[in-house]
């Protein structure tokens, strides 16, 4: 059984040879390469030479598209920061007033800043593991796109203080999200994670995610032809798990690393798979002893109910993560497998 | 004149994001009497304090923090320019996102706050290198540098500053708060990138910035 028969027997509730592991790893790979993050994320060869070099040293159950949402942020106009070690970042927004936002032209999906770049990467990715390894497109949810045009300040502000606006930019955005999803899947992604920031608790409270955000969900998810996963990047998501099921083509989530995954499986229900639940911001800092009991405790909990796959919670793991950290996770979920959990 | 009940109808109007309604609770204030300093520090204050209590047991968001400072930010306006007359702030204090790091949300409702309990607050934005920090705060007379930073890659930016503050022998007289998401995860980070202290929240900035200025002031007595 390969990885990507792996992750689909398990997004599909049947059985598996051992239990999928995730990392999401985007950075990590110009660490092996030897490649700078602005080369890394600005040509799709050096990005896949990234993955490529990641399957071999891991062998995680997935490929990444590019997890960089400057891109997104540039293709509106915006202005992207650049750093030695960590993902490109949004510097300057396109504009600083949302009323502005609507006057934006959406980006051309073929010619706007790096996009062409990331639909070439996943074209990459598709041609060398399609059908073998999973390809993972990552994009953000229709409800933190807009922060990526104006800035989060903005896009709070808005959002809590002129909610008409705010839906009147949500649905202004809507149709380029649905484009873009729908160009990386058909470029090769096999699955796409959404990253709805809106989601967690830390963010916004449910009763706001429930009325302002997530009838936009439904209706992008609608239009987007392909399996997804939710998730938060990395806060918690318990309050509005419940929420979720139903949502056109939702086949996953990944839960926040504080929430309680027995908890978390009792709000989602039987049919959705869970990820998680790691925390990003302690890998980098513990022992991989301390990872591998980490990541014991959390098949201990929710691999037993089926539909689980071991994961960190949140965007791309820091390069400073150490490689036996990375490891001790793939040790622990083989372990589990071992014992006989897991497999089904 | 009790401002218990207003600050009780305050606390309630910032837990429901209710920006209007706390506006009217501030004018109803003002109307009957109760001073504009007293808004502040009998009325807003207490409610502040019991937000930071909430953000502790993690009940709250942050867009109701947001709100929460908004509110805050529109009584500072309602009432500072009827207290002109007020001779003494808490002083002047520095802060900024560090190097590379673009996260301001954060940054400005401590701002919002900082200013809300009477400091004089030079906020010098996103991205900003330690040499800034360092050059603001001796021209303002500062007595503390706030500085944030939401991920690990770029607190640990962060050393800089502390290195140059140690290095301009300015460690007594110039105090370094540390806050953002991460510092929340890590507690450790605080000790790591060279931090006087940290506060969990917005909300627990002025307690924060208040015990940083006092061991100033202990040092430089010293």
């Amino acid at each position: 059984m390969n990885s990507y028969q792996r992750v689909m027997n398990t997004l599909s509730g049947q059985p598996v040879d051992r239990l999928p592991v995730f990392a999401v790893l985007g950075a990590y790979g110009g660490k092996l390469t030897g490649t700078d993050l602005r080369t890394l994320f600005s040509d799709a060869s050096a990005y896949v030479a990234g993955q490529k070099a990641l399957q071999k040293e891991f062998g995680f159950d997935l490929v990444l598209t590019p997890f960089d949402y400057s891109s997104i942020a540039e293709a509106f106009g915006g202005e992207v920061a650049w750093s030695a070690d960590q993902v490109p970042n949004m510097k300057r927004p396109a504009v600083r007033k949302a009323a502005d936002a609507l006057l934006l032209p959406l980006p051309d999906l073929r010619s706007a800043g790096r996009l062409p770049m990331i639909l070439e990467a996943t074209r990459q990715l598709a041609g060398l593991y399609k059908e073998q390894v999973p390809i993972i497109a990552v994009l953000p949810g229709p409800g933190i796109l807009p922060a990526l045009l104006v800035g989060i300040d903005q896009w709070m502000e808005t959002v809590l203080f002129d909610p008409e606006l705010a839906q009147r930019l949500l649905d202004y955005t809507a149709p380029f999200l649905v484009s873009w999803a729908n160009a990386m899947l058909t470029a090769g992604a096999d699955c796409l994670a959404v990253t709805e920031g809106m989601a967690t608790a830390s963010i916004a409270p449910r009763d706001m995610f429930a009325q302002q955000f997530l009838p936009h969900l439904r209706d992008t998810f609608s239009q987007i032809h392909g399996p997804k996963v939710l998730n938060s990047t990395g806060g918690c998501m318990n309050q509005v798990l419940d929420l979720l099921p139903g949502l056109d083509g939702l086949v996953g989530v990944m839960v926040g690393s504080k929430d309680d995954l027995a908890e978390s499986r009792l709000l989602v229900g039987p049919d959705l798979t869970l990820i998680g639940n790691l925390d990003n911001l302690t890998l980098p800092a513990i022992s991989a002893g301390k990872v591998y009991e980490m990541s014991m405790e959390r098949l201990r909990t929710a691999a037993p109910s089926g539909r689980f796959i071991l994961a960190n919670a949140g965007a791309d793991m820091p390069q400073a993560t150490p490689s036996e950290n990375l490891r001790a996770m793939l040790a622990a979920g083989a372990a589990y497998s071992a014992e006989g959990g897991g497999r089904s | 004149m009790d401002t218990n009940y207003w600050s009780e109808q305050l606390f309630k109007a910032m837990v429901e994001a209710d920006r209007s309604g706390a506006a009217e609770i501030i004018t109803q204030a003002l109307a009957v009497g109760i001073g504009p300093h007293q808004v502040i520090a009998g009325i807003l204050d207490p409610a502040i304090v019991r937000l930071g209590r909430l953000w502790e047991d993690e009940s709250m968001s942050l867009a109701q923090n947001f709100v929460a400072s908004k509110i805050a930010e529109d009584a500072l306006i309602r009432c500072v320019p009827c207290t002109k007359e007020r001779q003494h702030t808490k002083g002047a204090v520095v802060i900024g996102n560090i190097e590379d790091d673009f996260h301001s949300l954060g940054r400005r409702t401590v701002g919002l706050f900082l200013s809300a309990a009477g400091w004089d607050v030079h906020d010098l934005g996103n991205d900003v290198p330690a040499e800034q920090f360092v050059e603001k705060a001796i021209e303002v007379n500062a007595s503390v540098i706030g500085v944030s930073a939401m991920m690990q890659t770029t607190a640990l930016n962060i050393r800089k500053l502390r290195d140059l503050i140690d290095a301009q022998g300015l460690k007594s007289k110039i105090k370094l708060a540390v806050g953002g998401a991460v510092f929340n995860w890590r507690p450790d980070l605080v000790v790591e990138v060279g931090g006087d202290g940290t506060a969990h929240n917005a909300v627990g900035a002025d307690d924060l910035f208040l015990r940083l200025r006092a061991e100033t002031v202990r040092a430089v007595t010293a």
